[in-house]
């Protein structure tokens, strides 16, 4: 199993952890990624389509050079790629865009490029059977509440288009299960962040973030997981600000996907490198280590 | 077929509690959730409110939660939500202040928010003998929009109102999409248009969670529509400051250096004059750098000049 | 006491541009709706709206048109008026922003209706009521005319012989207020919920009409009431616009074989036609949509709406069909600016009759009537309230309503329910004053009505409160449909001969000698009295 990796801009830099957390387990689990360096960034919702729409279309030619299809670790990279790559479906708009921009690069997208989110390659390409005989590690004990974010289940005709895949609609809940730790519901766990907002509404944005993250607590949880690091850099990085906006103490770890499979595959916190969160992960290393 | 309905109640006149008051019904098997409800309220319970008019799944007026899902009353069908027993739950769509029962404020909820797109045409030409000449081609969206009912369906779905009641929601920039995308204003109209769409709490504050995508009973896709005027927003150049210089931060980085700079996106945000503004970021950037997770140099990458050359080009296309 | 030039009850179409065209006219403009504009009736009208805007078209054709379907009862000024004034109005809805459909020259594009001679009607996909309807409410909001929507009118207030006001009931605070008048415009639509089935909204409950019978307008051909020839119909009713058959749609039978041929039938012949092939034992009629080029992107409206109540896919089977009571073209007898006999009383849409329908209404004139009389009307009655003399309106009234609601919401259950006697009165309304009538029907409907008339007086409503107390405004609804059932029953009764809507098995034939004439029912002593008007030439 082999993917053209494209780790996007926040793995490479708010959230390294993320970044070498998914290598390490990739590695663990024989996936094979060879990363995209020359790319760019997706434009992540904040370029217009009119600009990111090329810019994309470029990374996908680069993959379908390459042979490979992309695998994300980002929910908002995978989002704005299943959308751009939707409408570069239409042969019409996708030759407009080869004329335009790619065929000076001597590049020339014929549509054919798979995206894929790390979660789904879990569940749809590696398979369930596989990853539980990886299982070092079972995290028992452990209360996780997953929280998807927007952008890998919606919008649901493009991220969730047939009923093959429609189990991506319970994958982190599965993967929780699977891993053998315990999920902690939250009403939220499908609703926004509040990271897209942050620039036009602080307030709201912070908002979001101590409802998700009170309420997770509030139920049980020891964590939250996530596989978008965008959700992360707010629901951890802002956390702090949420609670001083609130005036109550929250204190919810926030673990990303790769980073909670690396520690049922064996992996140690510090390789994991948990030390690099806003909110600090101790009641999760805590329990963890109990665990061996 | 008996079905067993639970319904919430809130009477302002006594003490504006809410509880639930449940009734068994009778009704034939082809039934919908509305025709329950008059029964109920025509044999058992005359006191229960719940707003309905064509009864016909055209109006708008008698959206609920049903089992917790928002629909119109008059056309779901009993049979197809009590496939899973026999109880109907009947509540009010969220993210709304309740008056009586299942009637809520619609003032408050759709109206005053439709109002503030200033929904009307004032054109000059308004007595002109004859008809605007627009091809069906340019007609065709803003006919299929203008079916919305402003029901509040995706209002209800809204990820942003539960944490900010004041923001316009989908459904009112559905309106405004209306109009920003109609042919028939142009020119300085147009930029009157945006400016009210990009108003506070208006376009930028939607977080683009597509969650009222899937909400709209008429498949508008509001959701979507929001991101299509950011997209024209962004071509008549954003009106809102602060986000227009966070998205030229945005671009520029990308066309730099291939990726994002995300530090300097930050500063450059807030303003790199905005004294106060940046000050604010200062206890976030401490607490990053005791972690060892602020970014490191921002490295131009390998491919960024064809990048910008891309950019650049798509730039010049408006 | 709030006080206004003009006060406008009803917030459909006819409404808004009539609270449009007074306010451009120079008056204070107020208007009382007991439901928000968007769901009122108006936004079911899926069809279109006629205007004479081809090039192979005219006003005259138009009016010829119309005089024509109306069997002899039209009024002619008021469909000279409609026909004139048609095209200025659909233009300036196109200028003001309905998204009209568009022929290949950007033009407004238009269709045919049913067996409409000509192609007159233009159109916003099929959902042109709804759109017309969505429009007119963004001018009203541009106007910023107060609108106090949900309050219901409890009365008209009439002084020295003119109306000057009316009284209304607040569904949200459970106030009851006076508001004063220079002219009130009656806009509430019609009666057809006083039938099951029917395709009208809710809320069509004849109130405007009972208000000025009440005041002593007499109501006029009453007995016309046009029935929609295809209406999917079982606990729910779906209408899908007759500009399917124009558009290559076939009536079957259950063997798929064409049963009724829609070419050249008035709407009144195509819904008997519908209905007798229903009865001739072939198994229920079906509209085949099928034949219809583009179908769902032509009406996505009955794709959506057949989807939702019947569960069918047009574009997979045809939809079992039958005529359906669907427009009333009776009402407050009022000339072509909408005056009733009553001083500062004006009637315009639905609840009026001007004269412009005659016995056949055209289809797609509904909405042309609603905004090209809307907008006479209004500018009659600002003008006229610019005339009328200092008004007076006392707080007794809103006092003596009040006690009459105290009245009504002071019992409890007596067995009897609201519903039942509406369901009783739908069905004798369907089956003996339906498509076809006789005097035996029409008879044992007379007196099906006077007892219903009874149980409704018995009956009490248990809900003391005034927030939002549907069952109290469903009581009085429910006695406006019975005392207009009754007018209907007299007037269908009294006018023994076969006329556009109005066909008698029992009297088959058109009789212009005697009946060239308009019924006209007045009340007298709490009892319809039946009297006839000559057509005006």
């Amino acid at each position: 199993m082999k993917y053209a990796f494209y780790p996007g801009c926040v793995a490479k830099g708010g959230c390294p952890e993320l970044y070498t957390a998914a290598v390490k387990v990739a590695e663990k689990l024989d996936i094979e990624l060879e990363e995209m360096s020359d790319v760019a960034c997706t434009g992540a919702g904040c370029m217009p389509t009119h600009l990111s729409d090329p810019i994309n279309a470029r990374t996908f030619a680069k993959a379908e050079q390459m042979g490979l299809p992309i695998m994300t670790i980002c929910s908002t990279c995978q989002g704005v790629f299943s959308q751009a790559n939707h409408r570069l479906q239409d042969a019409e708009y996708r030759e407009e865009i080869n004329r335009e921009y790619l065929a000076e690069e001597g590049l020339s997208y014929q549509g054919t490029t798979e995206v894929k989110h790390m979660l789904w390659v879990l569940f749809e390409d590696l398979g369930v059977d596989k990853l539980k005989s990886l299982i070092q590690r079972p995290l028992e004990g452990l209360k996780v509440s997953p929280f998807y974010g927007c952008f890998l289940r919606r919008p649901g005709p493009i991220m969730v288009p047939t009923k093959e895949v429609g189990g991506r609609r319970g994958y982190l809940e599965d993967l929780t299960q699977l891993l053998g730790a315990e999920n902690v519901d939250i009403s939220g766990k499908t609703k926004c962040c509040g990271f897209p907002v942050l620039t036009a509404n602080e307030e709201s944005s912070l908002g979001m973030v101590a409802k998700h993250a009170g309420e997770s607590k509030q139920n049980g949880a020891d964590c939250m997981v996530t596989p978008c690091p965008l959700c992360h850099l707010n629901l951890d990085g802002n956390q702090p600000r949420a609670e001083s906006l609130k005036g109550e103490k929250i204190n919810l770890p926030i673990i990303h996907l790769p980073q909670l499979l690396g520690l049922a595959l064996g992996f140690d916190a510090d390789e994991m490198q948990l030390g690099k969160h806003i909110v600090s992960t101790k009641a999760v290393n805590d329990k963890v280590d109990m665990l061996t | 077929m008996e079905v067993t309905y639970k319904v919430h109640r809130e009477d302002p006149e006594n003490g504006g509690e809410s509880s639930f008051s449940t009734y068994q019904v009778d009704l034939p098997e082809d039934a919908t959730v509305l025709d329950g409800l008059q029964k109920i309220r025509d044999e058992q319970d005359d006191t229960l409110a719940f707003r309905a008019s064509c009864c016909q799944g055209t109006c708008g007026e008698c959206a609920v939660r049903i089992n917790w899902r928002a629909q119109f009353t008059c056309t779901t069908k009993i049979a197809d939500v009590t496939k899973k027993g026999p109880e109907i739950l009947c509540a009010p769509v969220r993210n709304i202040p309740v008056i009586k029962d299942l009637v809520f404020d619609m003032d408050k909820f759709t109206w005053d928010k439709m109002a503030a797109m200033k929904p009307w045409m004032e054109p000059e030409d308004e007595f002109a003998p004859t008809e605007n000449l627009i091809p069906e081609s340019e007609m065709a969206d803003v006919r299929k929009t203008m079916s919305c009912y402003q029901c509040g369906l995706c209002d209800e779905g809204c990820a942003v109102l539960p944490v900010d009641f004041d923001f316009l929601g989908p459904g009112a920039m559905v309106k405004g999409y209306r109009f920003v995308m109609d042919p028939r204003e142009t020119g300085a109209r147009k930029e009157e248009r945006l400016a009210v769409v990009e108003q506070p709490k208006g376009l930028w504050d939607c977080v683009h969670c597509y969650e009222a995508n899937g909400k709209c009973a008429r498949g508008l896709e509001p959701s979507s529509k929001i991101m299509e005027m950011r997209d024209v927003s962004f071509k008549h150049g954003i009106k809102n400051e602060k986000v227009a210089r966070h998205h030229n931060s945005f671009i520029n980085s990308v066309k730099q250096t291939g990726w994002l700079d995300e530090r300097k996106l930050v500063m450059e945000t807030e303003g790199l004059t905005n004294i106060g503004g940046l000050m604010k970021l200062v206890p976030t950037a401490v607490r990053a750098m005791t972690r060892g997770k602020m970014p490191g140099r921002h490295e131009k990458r390998p491919g960024a000049d064809q990048i910008k050359r891309i950019i650049e080009k798509a730039e010049e296309s408006k | 006491m709030p006080e206004y030039d003009v006060l406008v009850i009803g917030g459909g179409a006819a409404g808004l541009r009539a609270a449009i065209a007074a306010k451009r006219a120079g008056a204070s403009v107020a208007l009382l709706s007991k439901v928000h504009p968007l769901r009122t009736n108006s936004a079911l009208s899926p069809g279109g709206i006629n205007a004479p805007l081809g090039s192979d078209d005219s006003v005259q054709k138009f009016a010829d048109d119309i005089m024509n379907a109306g069997d002899g009862l039209c009024n002619s000024e008021a469909v000279n008026a409609l026909a004139a004034e048609a095209a200025r109005e659909v233009v300036w809805l196109e200028r003001v922003g309905v998204p009209f459909n568009r022929d290949a020259d950007g033009r407004i594009d238009r269709r045919a209706l049913g067996s409409g001679s000509v192609e007159r009607a233009a159109y916003a996909d099929d959902r042109t009521g709804h759109t017309v309807l969505h429009v007119l409410h963004e001018q009203f909001q541009r106007y910023d005319i107060p609108c106090f929507k949900e309050w219901f009118v409890t009365s008209l207030i009439q002084d020295a012989g003119a109306c000057t006001g009316a009284v209304a009931l607040d569904h949200r605070s459970g106030r009851i207020e006076s508001f004063s008048a220079g002219a009130v415009i009656l806009a509430t639509g019609g009666f057809i919920q006083a039938y099951r089935p029917c395709t009208a909204a809710v809320g069509t409950t004849g109130d405007g009409l009972a208000l000025g019978y009440d005041m002593g307008v007499g109501l006029a051909d009453m007995e016309m009431v046009q029935f929609h020839p295809t209406v999917y119909n079982a606990t729910r009713t779906a209408l899908i616009s007759e500009a399917t058959l124009s558009a290559g749609a076939r009536l079957v039978n259950a063997a798929g074989d064409t049963v009724v041929d829609a070419a050249g039938l008035s709407r009144a012949q195509l819904a008997a036609a519908v209905d007798k092939a229903g009865r001739n034992g072939g198994g229920p009629v079906s509209l085949d949509l099928r034949p219809v080029e583009n179908l769902t992107s032509r009406f996505p409206g009955a794709a959506e709406v057949v989807r939702l109540m019947a569960g069918l896919d047009i574009t997979q089977v045809p939809v079992p069909v039958q005529p359906v009571a669907h427009r009333a073209m009776g009402g407050l007898d009022a000339n072509a600016s909408g005056e009733t006999s009553v001083a500062g009383l004006f009637a315009v849409g639905e609840c009026a009759h001007s004269g412009v329908h005659g016995a056949g209404r055209m289809p797609g004139n509904t909405l042309t009537e609603a905004v090209v009389f809307g907008k006479r009307v209004g500018e009659a009655a600002a003008a006229h309230a610019k005339s009328a003399g200092a008004r007076s309106a006392s707080t007794d009234q809103a006092a003596r309503d009040g006690g009459r609601l105290a009245e009504i919401t002071s019992g409890g259950s007596s067995g009897d329910t609201m519903g039942t006697i509406h369901r009783e009165l739908g069905e004798v309304m369907h089956a003996n004053l339906g498509v076809t009538r006789s005097d035996a029907g029409l008879t044992e409907a007379q007196e099906k009505i006077r007892t219903l008339r009874e149980r409704h007086g018995k009956l009490r409503v248990g809900n003391k409160s005034r927030i939002f107390n549907y069952a109290l405004t469903s009581y009085i609804e429910l006695g406006n449909m019975l005392k207009l059932a009754e007018a209907v029953a007299l007037a269908a009764r009294g006018r023994n001969e076969s006329r556009g809507a109005h066909l008698r098995s029992d009297f088959p034939e058109r009789d212009d000698t005697s009946w060239k004439a308009h019924t006209v029912v007045h009340q007298q002593d709490g009892a319809p009295k039946l009297d006839r008007k000559a057509v005006s030439a």
